[in-house]
């Protein structure tokens, strides 16, 4: 039953992984943010699955809802595009 | 065997997780750019906090008191994992947020002053000014 | 994406797979299956023990009572984070009373606006609900402020910025409500020191139990004061962050290569 649960925490923490690696190669800074986003889920089932709930539900407000919202005003203020040359 | 493999990949992915966002601090041009790196870095580092108090042993429990008995404590100490880790991380997620807070408001007056948000732009106008 | 970025992904991740097959084989993995002996201490004080906080909930009484002061540190660095933000978006008193007379858009479509009256109700309940549990369950101040600051954002988003306004929510009084806030904790906290003990000091000072029901102390009045702060101080962020643009061009000229 120990592997049912780490085998989630496996998944999740290497989908996380791969979620940073997008956000940070990504030119278009929009879909950044949302791979950015896709990282904290991916984070947040780590979360619970290693037992920690209080730091879960402060966790999952502020990088899905605060940061992503922060973000999108920036960048609507901003540029959009990051220019690599 | 199996058990240390998993707990294996998972200290490494997230070790990975974060020598890629430094990565995006050092070499991305966009100061958009690096506070995302940012945001990813500090998340990683809270991670590994927390996996330091975890128990690898079934059942495991969260540090959270079910039944007021005290029968239900010598259940309870025997399964819960580690709350101190959990406190401080609460602490940090909540204090990183702020500097995060602040640090996008200064990018948009960045913004408005220079006209730009590219690194290198930006040390080019200073450059001239300064001269 | 690009085919180079999806081709990379794949490569690190069979480079991390590969890494921990090393570091298995060499069994270097580290595993822990005990407590430390902080960890016990604060899982065995914390409802039966001689240093009791009267909260079956350990997080809760490590935050606000065990180690308290690490949290009003803590509230003081968000407060200042806020000052700054406001000290560096701020306007003249006359551009600012000139501010309403722009015309807001309409807004989004009328089934997004329907949900959106729906849902803040549902919102508002339930982090209230967190924040008042806190102290038996996982829960708390900060966790229920930070789903409250999702409602202003969604009314803002699908309305307007002057739609909250006009509701009375307007940033000078989110700051008001904010500070009475931190009143509120600092008078908790300074309370016990009218009978000779310590500083935010929880058990015997506070009645453990009101009218049969469990509410440990201080824990439940410091988590309805961080609620409200944490809820106040994301509300005026947003506000700060939701002004037009035009405005601060006419305050000063951007400057473009």
């Amino acid at each position: 039953m120990i592997f049912l649960h780490l085998i989630v925490l496996a998944i999740s923490a290497v989908l996380g992984l791969v979620f940073a690696y997008f956000a940070i190669v990504e030119e278009d800074l929009l879909k950044a943010v949302i791979y950015s986003a896709g990282q904290a889920v991916a984070y947040a089932i780590a979360f619970y699955i290693l037992m920690a709930p209080d730091v879960l539900l402060a966790y999952i407000a502020i990088a899905v809802g605060i940061y992503t919202a922060l973000l999108i005003f920036v960048i609507s203020k901003t540029e959009r595009r990051e220019v690599i040359s | 065997m199996i058990v240390e493999f998993l707990w294996s990949i998972v200290i490494i992915s997230i070790l990975g997780a974060t020598v890629i966002s430094l990565y995006g601090i050092a070499r991305r041009p966009s100061l958009i750019k690096k506070l995302i790196a940012l945001t990813i870095l500090t998340d990683s580092a809270n991670l590994l906090a927390i996996m330091v108090g975890y128990r690898l042993i079934y059942p495991v429990a969260p540090p959270v008191l079910p039944r007021l008995t005290e029968e239900g404590l010598k259940e309870f100490l025997a399964t819960a994992v580690d709350p101190l880790p959990q406190a401080l991380v609460i602490t940090a997620v909540v204090i990183g947020m702020a500097v995060n807070i602040l640090i996008a408001f200064a990018i948009i007056q960045i913004y408005r002053i220079y006209g730009t948000t590219d690194v290198r732009k930006i040390a080019k106008v200073i450059k001239n000014e300064g001269s | 994406m690009k085919k180079v970025h999806a081709v990379t992904a794949c490569i690190i991740v069979l480079f991390v797979i590969l890494l921990s097959f090393v570091l298995t084989s060499l069994n270097m993995a580290p595993e822990t299956e005990e407590v430390r002996t902080l960890g016990k201490f604060f899982l065995e004080n914390s409802y039966f023990g001689d240093y009791s906080a009267m909260s079956p909930e350990v997080v809760t009484s490590i935050l606000w009572d065990y180690r308290g002061l690490d949290t009003i540190y803590e509230t003081s660095v968000f407060f200042l984070a806020i000052i700054s933000s406001l000290a560096l978006f701020r306007l003249g008193n006359t551009i600012e009373s000139e501010k309403h007379s722009e015309d807001s858009g309409p807004g989004l479509s009328f089934i997004v606006k329907g949900i959106v009256k729906l849902v803040s109700v549902m919102i508002i309940a339930v982090s209230a609900s967190i924040a008042l549990h806190g102290h038996l369950t996982p829960g708390g101040g900060f966790q229920g402020g930070s789903a409250l600051a999702v409602v202003p954002l969604l009314v803002i988003v699908a309305f307007s910025k002057f739609a909250l306004e006009d509701l009375g929510f307007t940033k000078d009084r989110a700051m008001v409500v904010r500070s009475l806030s931190l009143v509120g904790i600092a008078l908790v906290a300074l309370f016990p020191l009218l009978y000779g003990a310590y500083i935010m000091q929880n058990q015997p000072i506070f009645p453990a139990r009101i009218g049969g029901q469990l509410t440990s102390g201080s824990l439940i009045l410091y988590n309805i004061f961080e609620y409200f702060a944490v809820g106040a101080g994301f509300t005026a962020v947003f506000l700060l962050l939701a002004t037009p643009e035009k405005i601060f061009k006419k305050l000063l000229g951007v400057k473009k290569e």
